[in-house]
């Protein structure tokens, strides 16, 4: 045990608690034989509380307020992201990994839109269509009635059709990565008009809903932009299908 | 579901900060290397296991942001040669900006010394990370680590004992 080496390392990592047992308790009795090892040892834990103080103090001075704010929006909009992730899950529309890659946008990008989404619809008086939050009688609840799920099925894009519970024009189609066919469109009633995404999985059901009760004023984003249409783009929901590629996919999936 | 590390993550802004200044030495820089190591974070939540520690993650991902930035600013040789470029990278009003602040001795000590021993200083002492988690960070090997981190507080003792 006298021939022990004792690196500055070995010792180092006694210092810092670092050595395994057998080790830690040969460095030890070396060091009460030996003041030198000793003091080799005291200045490893020196030095670590120094540069422990000097980090602590003027080194890591305030943080910018411009720099909280800015990650703090961030965080914001992933977390706004996930709730609008949620919302979709929910209706469980869920892109494929495959769909996933090789996206025009980056993830960052879909997080960004998908909190647009969110906020746009607070703004605007809006809200998102979670089917418990907007009750049962509410415009929403219509969206998924048979009678909109059959116009849906049979409906080209920019026909207007008179249901019970109002006027629907369905704006456009749309093939999803993951093969799903969806349908933008409008429901103008009474009680309000919204706009709608449904995806088709077997039956028409609705991914995405804004809806604005009647008497309210109408709402322009400064953007350019609407809820829906950013809903499309953070699904990439890509080019809308036109004339017979509509009627075609139409009648794929009443199949 | 990605983990919800948002509130960790505005928590931790401080060390990441320190982080950064220790390897960029300018404050604008360091700031926005911070918010691009956020930025990356959140888009990659999901990569993060929950259990793990969240700011050795967070500190490997400000680090390879920092690299990158170096790549793209087209250094060569960043790995192992970075303190002598960082001094055209970081903004030259700022860099070394450490002169401006009233430092302490140990301060100034650690100013002094290699790029490489004072990553590796400011993970293990400054943010109390093992010798492991710390190589998992800088993507060295655990002797490296140890070799980088012995030679760099014998010289902060010798540097602090001399003056």
């Amino acid at each position: 045990m006298s021939q022990l080496h004792l690196s500055d390392e070995i010792l180092m990592a006694f210092a810092d608690g670092e050595l395994d047992e057998p080790v830690a308790a040969a460095v030890a009795k070396a060091m009460a034989e030996d003041p030198g090892l000793a003091r080799r040892v005291v200045d490893f834990q020196q030095s670590r509380r120094l540069t422990r103080s000097a980090f602590s103090s003027t080194l890591a001075p305030d943080v910018p307020p411009a720099l909280y704010a800015a990650v703090s929006a961030q965080v914001k909009a992933f977390e706004a992201g996930n709730a609008a992730d949620d919302t979709v899950t929910e209706f469980k529309l869920r892109p494929p990994p495959a769909a996933r890659s090789g996206r025009t946008y980056p993830s960052f990008m879909k997080m960004a839109l998908a909190a647009s989404v969110a906020a746009l619809a607070v703004a605007a008086g809006y809200f998102a269509g979670q089917r418990e939050a907007s009750g049962s009688n509410g415009l929403i609840a219509q969206l998924e009635s048979p009678s909109v799920r059959h116009a849906l099925s049979t409906a080209a894009s920019g026909q207007d059709v008179e249901l019970p519970t109002g006027r629907l024009r369905v704006i456009s189609s749309y093939r999803l990565a993951n093969g799903s066919l969806c349908r933008e469109f409008k429901l103008q009633g009474a009680a309000g008009a919204a706009d709608a995404i449904a995806c088709r999985r077997g039956e028409w059901n609705v991914d995405f809903a804004a809806a604005k009760p009647a008497g309210s004023a109408d709402y322009i984003p400064s953007d350019g932009a609407d809820p829906v249409s950013a809903y499309l783009q953070s699904v990439n929901a890509g080019d809308p299908l036109m004339g017979a590629a509509e009627a075609q996919a139409l009648a794929e999936a009443a199949r | 579901m990605p983990a919800a590390i948002g509130q960790e993550l505005v928590a931790l802004l401080p060390r990441l900060r320190r982080f950064a200044l220790v390897l960029c030495r300018s404050y604008a820089l360091a700031d926005d290397l911070v918010q691009g190591a956020c930025e990356r974070a959140l888009a990659n939540a999901g990569s993060w296991t929950p259990g793990t520690r969240f700011d050795a993650w967070m500190f490997r991902i400000l680090r390879n942001h920092w690299i990158d930035h170096l790549r793209r600013m087209k250094v060569e040789g960043m790995t192992e040669d970075v303190e002598t470029h960082t001094q055209l990278i970081g903004d030259p009003g700022e860099a070394p900006i450490l002169s401006k602040l009233a430092l302490t001795e140990v301060q100034r000590a650690i100013d002094t010394l290699p790029h490489e021993q004072r990553e590796v200083l400011v993970l293990v002492c400054g943010e109390d990370l093992t010798y492991r988690e710390a190589a998992d960070i800088l993507n060295v090997p655990v002797g490296t680590v140890m070799s980088r981190l012995a030679r760099a507080r014998k010289r902060l003792v010798e540097l602090t004992e001399a003056a």
